[in-house]
């Protein structure tokens, strides 16, 4: 499940905040975490599907489940829609385990190996949604939006694992700071519509990193 | 009759033993909600739960498991209710339904927060929360800890059981096809450690079907001769549908494949049902438990790497402060990061197992070892050799130690041997027998030989196995004992042949006061393979050792095709660094390289070495301020001007790091102080485990001069405070990433501002701004680690 193969170069260095083509340095530091990277990690993935019973003024309910999706920016971002899929995703303990081997390693590469790791829990996303995609053929699909989006709170977390049995089916656990763990992971709500979901860019109205970003500053950002 | 013999005389009088189906399953279908707490229904449900108990009793189940799976306190936070007020209605509720001839289990799930390293929760943590979960079920029968993944968390709870209860322990965990849990742990670890620790049956559970698991419970088979166990799901679960895809005749039919392991008890697990377990038991009517006859071998292991004593193997010694000033200084200041550059190198250049001694009189060696233990298992697989001359410093280091770990040492002195051998016994390891007693040494090799079976009946005795008892015969220096070095050879191969048990020998001391001592222990090393040692303590990086060990298992045929050998040489590299970064730099640019250009270009091994050659003609301050500062300036500089991007700074600085190494460990040999240029604590505030931003900063001030003392993450105020105060720091770092733990950073703050030290604080983090920083408090908020630095050099005013 879930197979890695390539680890997303441009959108690792993007991360790192390297514009332009990356040094001979930084080029061999990638071969090396690239390769013990994918050796590392166990990427794994899980989803389940909810029809949605209620657009309420305290979040979206979901039908024979617990999970309440509360704040606005979710609500938009699922307008329209009749069910979700609740989707998590991670790269494994042994990621977290290289990553602290190459933090006490060398600091350069640790920055080149966690910034590729968060590339490839996007691509073990993508290949989900294309699993996913394939269970919902006649039907649109939104793009994922995570807790901590916008308004949708983080402390969702516990209970959107419990939702999609992530503990068990991927290892997906919450700390009490709020941080999954396995470190490298993600969790996100795709909304599923019988009719064209609209075009919105997954873009940085609703992130918290947009005043910081060095991307956005170059004038770039995030989404297809 | 107590509930251990009850439980004995079940497995005694059955061929096999019949456990229960889903509880979680059969809960839904009455109308529990996904994500909902099952174990809240033993209180509005009751009626619910003995119906499925029923259910699964009539079917055939001789043990059925109360539904106490997630009745732990982290998950019963939010419930309102208590492990005290659920644990023992589950257990009323599951006797209620069933005869005697029925024996309840008390079910324990993982706690549902992975522990460190790589989560939050410690070790410590957990064991309390499995002893509050035990202690409210001593009413069950037996205690089942099952699917879980993490054996570090396991060993937490089994600990925890044997400590707080007298009943009989099953231990399951879920495995992937890949024949690894979730965590990483293989089956062989897991019934190394589980059968150490003295669990009474140990299996698998959930994640796979019965034909699925074929392969995980042959190989448990091979590894453990306890009763085994097997709980598989009916399939997996559809995304959409949410239902499982084996019936329960296909389910009995691949459990009736199972049988020929070995297996004693057999269940199902998700999805499954009433019909699943009876489908079982008439399969399995008429069939014979098939005990295997399993010869165990010498063995120690991590959860990922297990290591056979079936062949040399290497232990590193460098972990181990004796004759090593910048060993001391790193203990004294509690630099982990040194240990773990100890291991790594001694990894990289070929070690099996890592001895580990902290050994110290000035700092608090049982503190430091829990602390290094913990440290080391989170960055290597190796499995560890535990070195102390104290039996509290072993038994708190045996605590939380991760797999089966080597114990070093017990001898023949009768206070020894009652002080380490229960410890060994307890926590399930293997131990080194020293061939001393209250005589001294002995001079003859029948004399040591006599001392060795000495300790293994007194080993035996208590019931540690054979095959974890190692033999070190002792070397003696031969410049001043040359008649006592066959000695020791005699006295090893008689120990190995003789006796049956695997050897250890520290080498080096072989050759102390003589000159080309190498020579002398690579010769005297290969006496003792020949003869039969199975543990030599070197120093691996020493590249004629560890060659020696690979050319020994080379000839005597052990390397076939001498593959273990021509990896590690045919590039011709005798060793290869990772600290010399070797495998990722570019070609070395030879000719007029210097220590600025050296520094620009990342080149770590170089740097190190023009710092060296520099030393014989500069004095240090000269080379750092005049070469090592005006170089980083300039990366900073450039950085600064987006010409190089952050991972080419943090390269710059590595190796300002590497050369500082250089000058640290020359004014240390020179008798001189290190250079500081003041003190600064860094930390993780409290829930905030990523720290990969905290040690860019650290390696930069580092670089600058300045002295770091790293707390690391997950750091409560009160550490940050007394760190501040004892080190009369004038800077405190603090670092965020998560807008969640932004709390605990303004905690740590006012903590600080309440106590009056006088220090300033910086702050930083993904997610802080300018602003808010103001807000709680900060004296500065530094936007990358480069501006931390600066921060810090304004701060002590240079």
């Amino acid at each position: 499940m879930a197979g890695l193969e390539k680890i997303n170069r441009s959108e690792a260095f993007r991360y790192m905040g390297v514009s332009g083509v990356p040094d001979e340095n930084l080029s061999a530091a990638a071969d090396e975490c690239e390769v013990r990277l994918l050796s590392a990690a166990a990427p794994k993935f899980c989803w389940t599907y909810a029809e949605i019973s209620g657009f309420a003024a305290d979040g979206i309910t979901l039908k024979g489940h617990r999970l309440t999706l509360r704040g606005k920016d979710i609500a938009e971002h699922l307008s329209g829609c009749f069910g979700v899929v609740l989707l998590c995703a991670t790269l494994g303990n042994g990621t977290d385990k290289l990553l602290r081997t190459v933090q006490a390693e060398d600091m350069a590469k640790a920055l080149v190996c966690d910034a590729m790791a968060s590339a490839a829990v996007e691509q073990v996303c993508d290949s989900a949604e294309e699993e996913i995609k394939k269970r919902f053929t006649d039907k649109f699909m939104t793009w994922r939006f995570s807790p901590g989006y916008g308004d949708f709170p983080l402390d969702t977390q516990k209970n959107f694992l419990a939702a999609a049995n992530a503990e068990k089916l991927i290892g997906l656990c919450v700390s009490s700071g709020g941080i999954l763990t396995p470190t490298k992971s993600v969790t996100a709500v795709i909304g599923i519509s019988e009719t064209p979901v609209e075009a919105k860019k997954r873009g940085c109205g609703s992130c918290k990193m947009r005043e910081k970003c060095l991307f956005r500053k170059t004038g770039g950002h995030c989404g297809e | 009759m107590n509930k251990k013999e009850k439980f004995q005389r079940l497995l005694s009088e059955n061929e096999f033993v019949f456990l229960d189906g889903a509880m979680g399953t059969m809960l839904q279908a009455k109308g529990l909600e996904t994500g909902g707490v099952p174990e809240l229904l033993n209180l509005e449900k009751p009626e619910w739960l003995t119906e499925i108990h029923k259910a699964y009793a009539d079917a055939g189940s001789q043990i059925v498991y109360a539904n106490t799976f997630g009745a732990n306190r982290y998950k019963l936070a939010e419930t309102g209710k208590s492990v005290s007020e659920i644990i023992p209605a589950a257990i009323a509720n599951a006797k209620k339904c069933c005869g005697e001839s029925t024996l309840v289990a008390l079910d324990i799930g993982p706690i549902g927060q992975l522990l460190e390293p790589t989560g939050s929760l410690t070790f410590e943590e957990a064991y309390d929360i499995f002893k509050e979960q035990i202690e409210a079920g001593k009413d069950a029968d037996l205690i089942v800890f099952e699917t879980m993944t993490d054996l570090y968390e396991l060993k937490a709870a089994v600990l925890a059981a044997k400590e707080n209860s007298d009943l009989p322990v099953i231990c399951t965990m879920t495995f992937e096809q890949n024949m690894r849990t979730f965590t990483g742990c293989s089956v062989s670890a897991m019934a190394l450690t589980l059968e150490g620790l003295g669990v009474d049956a140990v299996g698998v559970n959930c994640s796979l079907g019965p034909r699925e698991l074929e392969p995980v419970i042959a190989e448990l088979s091979k590894w453990t001769d306890l009763p085994i166990v097997v709980k598989p799901n009916a399939g997996l679960p559809d995304p959409v549908t949410n239902t499982y895809d084996v019936t329960p005749e296909e389910f009995a039919e691949s459990a009736a494949n199972l049988v020929k392991y070995g297996v004693k008890l057999v269940g199902g697990c998700c999805g499954t049902t009433p019909d699943f377990i009876r489908a079982v038991v008439n399969r399995l009517n008429g069939m014979k438990y098939a005990k295997q006859d399993v010869k165990l071998e010498a063995a120690v292991c991590t959860p990922a790497k297990t290591v056979e004593i079936n062949q040399p193997r290497i232990i590193g010694e460098r972990i181990n402060p004796t004759g090593k000033k910048l060993f001391k200084e790193a203990l004294k200041r509690g630099d982990i990061d040194y240990i773990l550059g100890q291991a790594i190198e001694q990894i990289n250049a070929g070690a099996d197992i890592l001895d580990v001694n902290v050994g110290l009189p000035d700092i608090d060696e049982k503190e430091m070892m829990v602390k290094t233990v913990k440290a080391l298992q989170g960055v290597t697989d190796l499995p560890l050799q535990l070195d102390s001359t104290r039996p509290d410093v072993l038994e708190a280091a045996l605590r939380v130690y991760n797999g089966k770990p080597i114990v070093n040492s017990v001898n023949g002195e009768e206070g020894s041997l009652e002080a380490i051998l229960p410890l060994v016994k307890k926590y399930g390891a293997a131990v080194v027998g020293l061939t001393l007693d209250e005589g001294g040494i002995p001079k003859t090799a029948d004399g040591r030989f006599a001392i060795a079976e000495r300790i293994l009946a007194r080993a035996e005795k208590i019931g540690i196995p054979k095959r974890d008892v190692f033999i070190d015969c002792l070397t003696l220096t031969a410049s001043a004992e040359q008649a006592a070095v066959m000695e020791t050879v005699n006295a090893l191969h008689r120990v190995k042949t003789e006796l049956g048990l695997k050897t250890v020998l520290g080498v080096s001391n072989i050759s102390f006061g003589l000159p080309n001592r190498e020579l002398v222990n690579c010769n005297f090393l290969q006496m003792a393979l020949t003869n039969g040692l199975d543990l030599p303590i070197i120093n691996p990086n020493a590249a004629l050792m560890t060659g020696a060990v690979r050319a020994y298992k080379l000839l005597a045929n052990i390397d076939e095709n001498a593959s273990e050998f021509i990896a590690a040489y045919a590039d011709s590299n005798m060793t290869t660094s990772v600290s010399g970064s070797a495998a990722s730099a570019p070609a070395q640019k030879k000719g007029a390289m210097d220590l600025p250009s050296a520094i620009a270009n990342g080149l770590k091994a170089e740097g190190a070495k023009i710092t060296e050659e520099l030393l014989k003609t500069h004095d240090t301050m000269d080379i750092v301020d005049n070469m090592l500062i005006p170089a980083l300036d300039k990366a900073g500089a450039e950085f600064e001007q987006g010409k190089i991007f952050l991972p080419q700074l943090i390269m710059a600085a590595g190796v300002a790091q590497a050369a500082f190494e250089v000058i640290k460990a020359h004014m240390l040999k020179s008798g001189g102080e290190t250079v500081s240029k003041g003190k600064v604590v860094l930390a993780t505030v409290k829930g905030d485990i990523h720290d990969i931003g905290k040690n860019i900063v650290k390696v930069l001030l580092e670089n600058y001069g300045f002295e770091v003392i790293d707390l690391g993450r997950d750091v409560p105020p009160e550490t940050v405070l007394e760190a501040a105060v004892k080190y009369e720091v004038k800077l405190v770092g603090l670092s965020a990433l998560m807008t969640t733990t932004l709390g605990a950073m303004e905690d740590t703050i006012k903590l600080l501002h309440e106590k009056n030290v006088p220090c300033k604080i910086v702050v930083g983090g993904a997610v802080l701004t300018a602003d808010y920083a103001e807000k709680i408090g900060a004296d500065f908020y530094a936007k990358d680690a480069k501006e931390t630095v600066d921060i810090a050099k304004r701060v002590y005013g240079n």
